[in-house]
């Protein structure tokens, strides 16, 4: 890698893109603040959706997917299909009733539902956990990036990434800069699909439509070079693809950056079909992704250098950039590319860390160290938490412990066995209580780590509770944990179970 | 078991009379859609191989250029859950209609 030289072009339209965001952000401030009053303007059920989708595609998405199904195949499509159909549990379980009961964090919720301090002390620890290692495996992404932009290592390039996301976060935050997330929608939509277009044209495969067209090109690895990218099961067994696919999509429902979007839009009907936009936005991603893998393995067996598997563990991360590069792409759409992967990665970051900091600041310190804290104070711990998370998130980054998408898929894990049941019970029983809520949520957290704690010492709970997996039995073990405590404690308060029989599901659209 | 705090239970199994009981079918059967074809397909091509590499019927039959279980995963899958979010709106927004016509105005 570092033999290669700086890669100017990609910079510059990488620079040009995120100061294109700053300035775009710059001029909708001024124009809300002028037009549309306090509140900001009213962005429809479409926008809302482009809104869901942007904040939800991150360097797992546009990176890690490829990169998985080049490495391993079908065992892919569990993250497509746990990332999509997570959807359709939150829209049908969560969404309106969630909206309904008007709380738009995690901590808020658990904290007002369960009546307790204690279990919205826990929720905001563990939804911080959740967002650092959320950002680990986006750290990964932007490091490698990094290397591969300036012809660095990676420790220097991922500590390199780390400043410039925090310098990013602060400058915008400085500027007041509003996020427009239609833009940056657009933005990494058109930045993945039309690199990929062009690819499939210049191989000669049906290129309109690439999310099809990659079909012929599995056909010729099939045919030509008995590579089975398709074969069912050849990496995974049936139980280990069900539960990764099922861990993600409890844990989807689960995620701390995501509830907050159902409020972008001003009523729950409009919420629940800019969910449904979002999630046809979301799949636009994931069903082209599967190409850039495919094309991968295409071009290494033409050139007969096809890497020994560690290498190819190595480098599966960047699959989507490597194969814009070795299918000879010009250097300017490349940027392109990995400008859409930047942004992705670093408007997620963005994100993640700005919740995790105001969490730490308000759940955490105002709730429980300093009840007469000044707004002041609050946003100075705030601004330090930010820059604090950062420094651990790079911490772990520096030897990231696995893939983008398995790093990714221990948070979608730790989600799915705390939040989602506290979640699901909290709205569909009314009976669950504090006590039931901070013991499952306690279950959950070991659940998630106890192939690390306990796998080496008792064998079988490394099979059940695999690392990135642990939630096909984790969850309904945690539910299990929490109706169990909850029955043999007092029912919640007659005020709470009231306003859930009454206004959360009493209550029409 | 009748307890005079039974007017405040809420349960996804029990659900009350009226919208929220229509609701609840609603989900549950969108759930069991969920389910059966997610999971359900993924248990139906591991049955119909003989082993995990070469298989039978699914991986030969080709669709869009494609195998057909990939296809089936890869592409038809995230459509059929818009699918299901689409149909899942569209009975609930009927639904809430019918309701506030029928019990009140605050709907609008």
């Amino acid at each position: 890698m570092n033999s290669q030289p700086v890669q100017l072009w990609p910079l510059v339209v990488i620079a040009a893109v995120l100061a294109s965001f700053i300035l775009v952000g710059l001029i909708n401030k001024s124009r809300e603040g002028m037009e549309y009053g306090f509140r900001g303007r009213y962005i429809g059920r479409i926008g809302g959706g482009a809104a869901i989708a942007s904040t939800w595609m991150s360097a797992a998405s546009f990176l890690g997917i490829a990169g998985l199904l080049y490495l391993k195949g079908y065992l892919a499509l569990a993250y497509v299909i746990g990332w999509t159909g997570g959807y359709v549990l939150l829209l049908v379980l969560l969404a309106g009733q969630l909206r309904r009961f008007g709380k738009h964090t995690a901590p808020d919720f658990v904290g007002d539902r369960y009546e307790s301090s204690a279990a919205r002390l826990i929720s905001a620890v563990i939804s911080i956990v959740i967002s650092v290692i959320y950002c680990i495996a986006q750290f990964k992404g932007i490091g490698m990036l990094f290397a591969w932009l300036f012809a660095i290592d990676y420790t220097t390039g991922v500590t390199l990434g780390a400043c410039a996301v925090v310098a990013y976060v602060a400058f915008s935050g400085m500027l007041g800069v509003s996020r427009n997330q239609q833009m940056q929608y657009f933005v990494l939509i058109v930045s993945f699909i039309l690199p990929l277009m062009v690819l499939a044209r210049k191989m000669g495969y049906f290129w309109v439509l690439p999310q099809f067209g990659y079909g012929e090109a599995m056909e010729e690895l099939a045919s030509d070079y008995g590579v089975k990218l398709a074969a069912p099961f050849a990496s995974a067994s049936l139980f280990q693809w069900w539960s990764l696919c099922f861990t993600l999509m409890v844990g989807t429902a689960g995620l701390p950056h995501v509830l907050s979007r159902f409020y972008v839009v001003p009523n729950i009907r409009d919420a629940r079909w800019s969910l449904v936009w979002g999630l046809f936005f979301i799949a636009l991603i994931y069903w082209s992704a599967p190409a850039y893998g495919v094309f991968m393995r295409l071009f290494e067996l033409h050139a007969k250098s096809v890497p020994d598997p560690a290498t190819a563990r190595a480098i599966a991360d960047m699959v989507v950039i490597d194969t814009a590069i070795k299918g000879g792409l010009p250097p300017w759409l490349i940027g392109v590319l990995a400008a859409g992967a930047i942004s992705a990665a670093f408007f997620t970051v963005a994100g993640l860390l700005i919740t995790g900091a105001a969490s730490m600041s308000f759940d955490i310190y105002y709730r429980f160290l300093n009840r007469n804290a000044t707004e002041e104070r609050k946003m100075a711990i705030a601004k330090g938490s930010v820059v604090f998370l950062a420094a651990v998130v790079l911490m772990f980054a520096l030897k990231p412990p696995g893939l983008i998408v398995e790093i990714t898929a221990v948070a979608f894990a730790l989600a799915g066995n705390t939040i989602f049941p506290a979640f699901v019970l909290g709205i569909w029983w009314g009976r669950a209580n504090r006590q039931g809520a901070i013991a499952g949520m306690l279950t959950g957290f070991l659940i998630t780590f106890a192939e690390p704690l306990f796998g080496g010492i008792v064998p079988v709970v490394a099979q059940i509770f695999p690392i990135t997996s642990s939630a096909m039995f984790g969850a309904p073990l945690v539910i299990a944990v929490m109706i169990a405590v909850s029955l043999m404690t007092p029912p919640p308060s007659e005020e709470m179970r009231r306003f859930l029989a009454e206004e959360v599901h009493g209550h029409l659209d | 078991m009748e307890r005079k705090d039974d007017i405040y239970t809420v349960n996804l199994f029990r659900p009350k009379k009226g919208y929220m009981r229509d609701e609840v079918v609603i989900i549950l059967a969108i759930l069991v859609g969920w389910v059966v074809v997610t999971f359900g397909f993924q248990l139906a091509i591991r049955l119909l191989c003989s082993s995990p590499q070469g298989c039978s019927l699914v991986t030969r039959f080709y669709f869009f250029n494609l195998p057909f279980h990939f296809w089936f995963t890869a592409q038809f899958l995230p459509l059929w859950f818009v699918i299901l979010c689409l149909i899942f709106n569209v009975f609930v927004d009927r639904l809430t209609e019918h309701h506030s016509r029928r019990r009140d105005r605050t709907y609008e």
